[in-house]
């Protein structure tokens, strides 16, 4: 089952068909009649008989006049009491009489034949009462047709029996291959290949295409060849001429091609049926099924009211929905009904059809008017509990703001007073946590106010390129200070963006001093940004100075921090602020944690050229 | 000249009493009101240089209270508020009040603000409203192009050649927004490239002489991605 066997076996199967369709056109072509093999004597063949016939008719004519008597290879005589034809000199009864096998007489306008004479259908030719007539034909020339006969048998047989051979091989290579295909000698699994995957009647309408192609071909060629080239004269079988030589070569390649072709496929459809998939694997199948499908989800749909429970609007459309079709369903039934008993009766069912709408669109709009009186309330509901959200946030920001004012200013005022030096420390720390509190409950503002999307923004045409630039000269002294080196790359040209330009400062601000705060001290930061495919894309990339056991998901969510134990200052909120800032203005900011690689990316849409 | 006499109003007494207190050790004389009322009442009957309103007031709201003062009078006023938006600073501003300082404040910026107010309304007092062509006045910055001198609310401020050039290409083109690259190449008269550092650190350097708080700057500002400018006041 090595698939050099099966290659072996394959190219076996061609030679063997291909030789089968050669020698069966060789035998078209030397008019090879399968008379040869059934018919083992001359004198029992049809060709004898034809032959016998026309002679006797020869006989006849010569008698009637209508034909000059003439030399032949059988003997007769004519008398018609007052003139004599005969082709020997023999005009004795006798004499003819002697060939039993092949003697035919005219006597009293009667036709008779030899003992052993075959009735010929010219013995029922009637002659006028006053000609005698003998027929005979010489054994000689009888011993002579045998021979051809049996030569001709000889040849026939030796034909038939290699197109025999040649196809009973073939079937039986063809009978191995269908059992080997898509088999392996090292394991019991099927293997398909990919042509496999065609279309099961794609490959059978190549498959019939190709041979009927063929076939046509074929008929084509060896019928009108042959007759052109037949010889009439001859019953034997006939030589072969070199153009059907040629053709004969022309045909064994047409014909392996298209054996070749015909098998492969052959062969995957095979291989479909082992797999259970020549079906299933079929246009018509998928059409069929598809149909199918649409038919049970057409049905899924017009039944199916499972999804509109505990929504009651809905449900009262769909049940509505479901009596209008099932109705018109029936109407137009008993229309057609009524339409092929050819009554009238059947104009009332387009008019009950007409009321049915009528109906239909009147109870949909009564309920479409709920359902939009439903919406806006819980519209409007919604757009009170954004306004409530808003003021809530308004009115917590100034009541946070104005016992924070006190603490500051009194903390302030404290500082001032003639104190300690431990009070004077307590003092201290109160005025850093103050602070910090205050920038705690600015950045919350600011988060709270830009996630709840009311914010003011002032958008314009700006150079984000430039706005890096002017952040980090910005943050110039605060990136002295950090021992961090900062890396820019960044494009020659503007990068024109429309945002707003001081939410993009926080933005990069934030992103920077959080790259500033967790760097781990003497790495680099890299700033780097470029404009792909119409967008404006920023990164900001640090190693971190602690193992950031956190996902890029949780360090945007609110007050997480990467280091919760080492900074005290700060609120916890820059990244958070920043993303929501991104997305206000406009774009998009991603966060990407690769080992020790912190990674910010900003993307904004590049604004058109003016 | 008299101590200085600010009125301080806020309906949050524990403010106004703190206000009161850093006011008097910086040596002011302080007057207090709780609403806005109370406040125009204050007023007239004390003589007043400086008014600090807070705007969330019962009665009378510090808003309200501005555009009362300025129907008759002049006088310096600084907002105090816990509004910390653009919107609700250029609201403030644009009622009249000629600073705005959001709510918790830095006891020493604002302390710091009233100082300068209360020098800008003595040194224009002084200068009157002749301003010859060579002189520009931009809130408490005051330029000489011909003396080639700044004031900041009537002190002077020493500038290096530099940043003397920058504040004048600013100053007499208030409003108008430069790039880094045009004032490099205006200032140094060189081409430019690459000076946004260059540019950016004599910015800061100058803020620090001329704001009250460079971090958040009343005069010299970034319009971000695009460049600097000085407002028009």
């Amino acid at each position: 089952m090595s698939s050099v066997t099966k290659a072996i076996a394959f190219i076996l199967a061609v030679v063997s068909f291909t030789v089968v369709i050669v020698q069966l056109q060789y035998a078209i072509f030397r008019d090879v009649d399968p008379k040869f093999l059934l018919v083992e004597e001359y004198k029992d063949s049809e060709d004898y008989m034809y032959y016998l016939n026309d002679a006797m008719q020869t006989v006849v004519s010569i008698a009637e006049g209508s034909v000059e008597p003439q030399d032949s290879e059988f003997y007769y005589y004519i008398s018609d009491g007052v003139k004599t034809y005969s082709n020997t000199k023999n005009t004795e009864k006798s004499f003819y009489e002697q060939y039993d096998s092949t003697f035919y007489w005219v006597e009293n306008g009667f036709w008779s034949r030899g003992k052993n004479a075959k009735p010929s259908l010219s013995i029922y030719t009637s002659l006028d009462n006053k000609y005698t007539v003998y027929f005979a034909i010489p054994d000689e020339f009888m011993t002579e047709m045998q021979k051809k006969w049996d030569k001709s048998r000889t040849e026939a047989l030796q034909i038939f029996l290699s197109i025999m051979i040649g196809a009973i091989v073939g079937l039986g290579i063809i009978i191995y291959l269908i059992i080997v295909t898509g088999r392996k000698s090292q394991d019991k699994e099927l293997h398909l290949s990919r042509m496999d995957d065609i279309y099961s009647d794609v490959l059978l309408f190549a498959m019939i295409s190709i041979f009927y192609i063929w076939i046509y071909t074929m008929y084509e060629i060896s019928y009108q060849y042959r007759y052109q080239l037949r010889d009439y004269g001859n019953i034997f079988i006939s030589e072969i001429d070199n153009n059907q030589i040629y053709l004969l070569i022309f045909i064994g390649i047409f014909s392996a091609v298209a054996i070749i072709f015909d098998i492969i496929i052959f062969l995957s459809l095979v291989r479909k049926i082992k797999a259970r998939k020549l079906i299933k694997n079929s246009i018509i199948y998928k059409f069929m099924h598809k149909i199918s499908s649409m038919i049970s989800e057409f049905f899924k749909y017009l039944i199916d009211g499972s999804m509109f429970k505990g929504y009651p609007f809905t449900k009262v459309l769909f049940n509505r929905q479901l009596i209008f079709i099932s109705t018109s369903a029936v109407l137009v039934f008993f229309t057609l009904v009524f339409i092929s008993m050819e009554s009238f009766i059947f104009l009332l069912f387009p008019m009950l059809e007409i009321v049915l709408i009528y109906l239909y669109l009147k109870g949909n709009k009564e309920t479409y008017a709920d359902i939009n009186k439903g919406f806006s309330e819980s519209l409007e509901e919604q757009m009170k509990a954004e306004r409530m959200k808003v003021a809530l946030i308004t009115n917590v920001s100034h009541d946070l703001k104005t016992p924070l004012t006190s603490i500051i200013s009194y903390i302030d005022l404290l500082s001032k007073e003639d104190l300690p030096e431990t009070s004077m420390d307590f003092v201290k720390i109160l005025s850093d946590k103050s602070n910090r509190l205050k920038n705690i409950v600015s950045d919350l503002f600011d988060l709270a106010k830009s996630s709840s999307g009311d914010m003011v923004l002032d958008f314009e045409n700006l150079d984000l390129k430039k706005l890096i630039e002017q952040t980090l000269a910005d943050m110039g002294d605060k990136i002295e200070q950090s021992e961090l080196q900062i890396k820019t790359k960044l494009p020659d040209q503007p990068v024109n963006i429309c945002s707003d330009g001081k939410k993009l400062y926080r933005i990069f601000q934030n992103i920077i001093d959080n790259a500033l705060k967790y760097s781990l001290t003497g790495t680099r930061v890299f700033v780097e940004m470029e404009d792909k495919n119409g967008k404006a894309i920023a990164t900001v990339k640090n190693i971190a100075g602690y193992e950031m056991n956190f996902t890029a998901d949780e360090i945007l969510q609110r007050f997480n921090r990467g280091d919760k134990s080492r900074t005290t200052e700060g609120s916890g909120l820059g990244l958070s602020i920043a993303e929501s800032f991104t997305k206000v203005c406009g774009g998009d900011l991603q966060v990407d944690i690769d080992g020790d690689l912190f990674k910010v990316t900003i993307s904004f849409p590049l604004s058109y050229k003016v | 000249m008299d101590i200085a006499r600010i009125l301080v109003v806020d309906d949050d007494k524990e403010i106004v009493k703190a206000i009161e207190k850093f006011l008097s050790l910086a040596g002011y004389e302080v007057v207090k009101a709780y609403d806005g009322l109370e406040a125009l009442d204050a007023l007239v009957k004390n003589n007043i240089q400086l008014i600090l309103l807070d705007v969330m007031m019962p009665k009378l709201d510090g808003l309200s209270t501005t555009l009362k003062i300025r129907e008759k009078r002049n006088i310096p006023i600084i907002i105090l508020s816990a509004k910390s938006e653009d919107s609700d600073k250029i609201l403030g501003l644009s009622m009249g009040a000629d600073d705005y300082v959001t709510k918790p404040f830095n006891p020493q910026e604002l302390l710091a603000r009233v100082k300068s107010q209360l020098r800008r309304y003595m040194f224009l007092g002084d200068m009157g409203n002749v301003a010859r062509a060579s002189q520009t006045i931009i809130g408490g910055l005051f330029l000489d192009t011909d003396t080639k001198q700044l004031t900041v609310d009537g002190e002077p401020v020493k500038l290096t050649a530099t940043e003397y050039k920058i504040i004048e290409l600013l100053m007499t083109n208030a409003g108008f927004v430069y790039s880094a690259e045009e004032i490099y190449e205006r200032v140094w008269n060189e081409a430019a490239y690459s000076v946004e550092n260059t540019v950016m650190v004599h910015i800061r350097r100058i803020r620090e002489k001329i704001e009250i708080n460079p971090k958040e700057p009343n005069y010299l500002k970034v319009v971000w991605g695009i460049g600097y400018k000085i407002e028009k006041h």
